[in-house]
């Protein structure tokens, strides 16, 4: 597989707000039409697009007729959270490698009509989670503090250590004019944070966000003549355990992660310590966690004094999250991710820029499910 | 425009689908029975109409419904409708005496919630849900001999 035959050429956004009284389909959009034009190309160039949702009215077919385009070629609407952006990503790269489209644009976008941290309606519930969903147990801060709490129990990590990883996505942050957060966090302010489910606080979840982000990939080839340097992806790889039932994960310290870094370094033949720059996927500090252990960053159990050493921000040892994270800059569902470490990669980042910087990991889901890609400066020889 | 008041609504009810059935009858019933492969015994939760190690026939039976805390969280801001006004409310992932690895996730019971541990022993109790037909099982202490 070489999937840096294909390029990121362009990267879009729009504002990141609390409410944008705007449709998925507006704000998608504009994201699109910015990374277009951040591309040098046009709607018209456009014959594929991929999204990932779970089931959203912003759909590649209704946000590709929005832009102008009378038909679509390859398109794909994965019903995924942000567990499978990295395959979107690898996906969209390999039509682009296959023939199947030439330029494909990849988008996520989240409306006020979207939002994963509560469920207010009367609601009947099937599947695997009929069982405890009843029991007031449903939405994901709840499944992913059982992890914590394992954690914390097998090895001695702390609220603490989580408190080091949101302290150093805010930290990102506050230098990120995009950023929800911006106002400093200390210590003092985690701990005095409310408890949302033990043993979370507000500070260890996700800030939820109206806002759409896209990128444009093509060929390699063509790449080379649009305006801005490419990005390419190096490789990518993905694993899902327990039938993507959080409950029934064998061992709750560890993510996807112990199944997908082996494979993602496998295939790339690099390792954590070659990462200038780690995107994180960070719905919930304690995802950082286990995955930045999983993926070879560090042992168990040290993320805390990893973090508080200031090995994980500039002039550390990697740089995680420089835009801030879901933590910060906002859920993208981790489409922001890619965007980071695109911007970071093209040297476009100004005072935030990491420096000299020519590989970037960014992870992609919590708990049993999730992918990596890694992206590079140069294509590999 | 009516306004609603989400906090008087109940809890989520349960979809039964033809593999867990006889979960919700024997729930129904104030009994815990579980998934079990009728060639090889292996048990299954969530339930399967075939068994996913040798793909015999399955069947619900019962258990006793002891195990140990996996692990555990306590709720504290209102978060999923029907528990709006339970908060704080305890729920763990219990891992049950019969099979490593078979997990049940209910509301924890009859403790302090400051005292639920990891390791703690529990029992399963089937207990009537609100808005509905349905029970569930939820856990409580035991005393260790």
């Amino acid at each position: 597989m070489d999937l840096s035959a294909s390029a990121i050429v362009g990267i879009g956004r729009t504002a990141y707000t609390r409410k944008s009284g705007r449709t998925g389909i507006s704000l998608a959009a504009e994201a699109i039409r910015a990374a277009l034009d951040d591309a040098g190309l046009s709607p018209s160039d456009v014959d594929g697009m991929t999204c990932f949702s779970t089931g959203d009215p912003a759909s590649p077919l209704r946000v590709s007729h929005a832009i102008g385009l009378d038909e679509i070629g390859w398109n794909v609407n994965t019903y995924a959270g942000g567990n499978q952006v990295a395959l979107v990503m690898a996906n969209a790269a390999s039509a682009i490698i296959t023939g199947q489209a030439e330029v494909v644009v990849v988008y996520r976008v989240l409306d006020s009509n979207v939002r994963y941290g509560k469920v207010t309606g009367a609601v009947e519930v099937g599947g695997f989670e009929q069982f405890a969903a009843p029991q007031g147990y449903m939405v994901p801060p709840q499944w992913f503090a059982m992890w914590a709490q394992r954690h914390q129990h097998v090895y001695g990590s702390t609220c603490e250590d989580l408190g080091a990883i949101a302290i150093n996505n805010r930290a990102h942050a506050v230098a990120n004019e995009h950023a929800i957060a911006r106002d400093p966090l200390t210590l003092e302010t985690y701990l005095e944070g409310r408890w949302i489910v033990e043993p979370f606080r507000v500070f260890d979840l996700a800030y939820e966000v109206d806002g759409a982000v896209a990128l444009v990939l093509t060929s390699a080839d063509r790449a080379k003549d649009l305006r801005h340097p490419p990005v390419y992806p190096i490789g990518a790889a993905e694993g899902t355990g327990a039938g993507g039932m959080p409950d029934l994960w064998s061992d709750q310290t560890s993510m996807y992660s112990r199944i997908v870094a082996p494979r993602l370094w496998a295939r790339t033949g690099l390792s954590a310590a070659d990462m200038d720059i780690a995107c994180m996927y960070d719905c919930f500090t304690y995802t950082v966690m286990a995955t930045f252990e999983d993926f070879g960053f560090c042992d168990k159990g040290e993320v805390g004094d990893y973090f508080r050493e200031g090995r994980a921000t500039y002039g550390g040892d990697v740089v995680v999250n420089p835009h801030g994270g879901l933590l910060s800059e906002g859920y993208l569902h981790g489409l922001n991710h890619h965007y980071e470490a695109v911007h970071q990669l093209r040297r476009e980042a100004g005072v935030r820029q990491v420096d000299d910087a020519e590989l970037a990991l960014v992870t992609a889901g919590a708990g049993p499910y999730g992918g990596a890609i890694v992206y590079g400066r140069e294509r590999p020889s | 425009m009516t306004t609603v008041d989400w906090s008087q609504l109940p809890p989520p009810q349960p979809l039964p689908d033809a593999d867990s059935a006889g979960f919700w009858q024997a729930t129904a019933n104030g009994e815990l029975r579980l998934c079990r492969c009728t060639n090889c015994g292996h048990w299954h939760h969530p339930p399967l109409e075939h068994c996913r190690r040798c793909a015999a026939p399955t069947a619900f039976e019962p258990v006793t419904g002891t195990g140990t805390i996996y692990t555990f969280i306590v709720q504290r801001q209102p978060a999923v409708v029907g528990y709006f006004d339970q908060v704080p409310y305890a729920v763990a992932i219990v891992e049950l005496d019969q099979q490593p690895g078979l997990r049940l996730t209910g509301r924890v019971v009859d403790v302090d919630i400051d005292e639920v541990r990891i390791g703690m022993r529990v029992a399963a109790r089937i207990e009537p849900l609100r808005g509905g037909e349905f029970q569930v099982p939820v856990f409580a202490p035991v005393a260790v001999v």
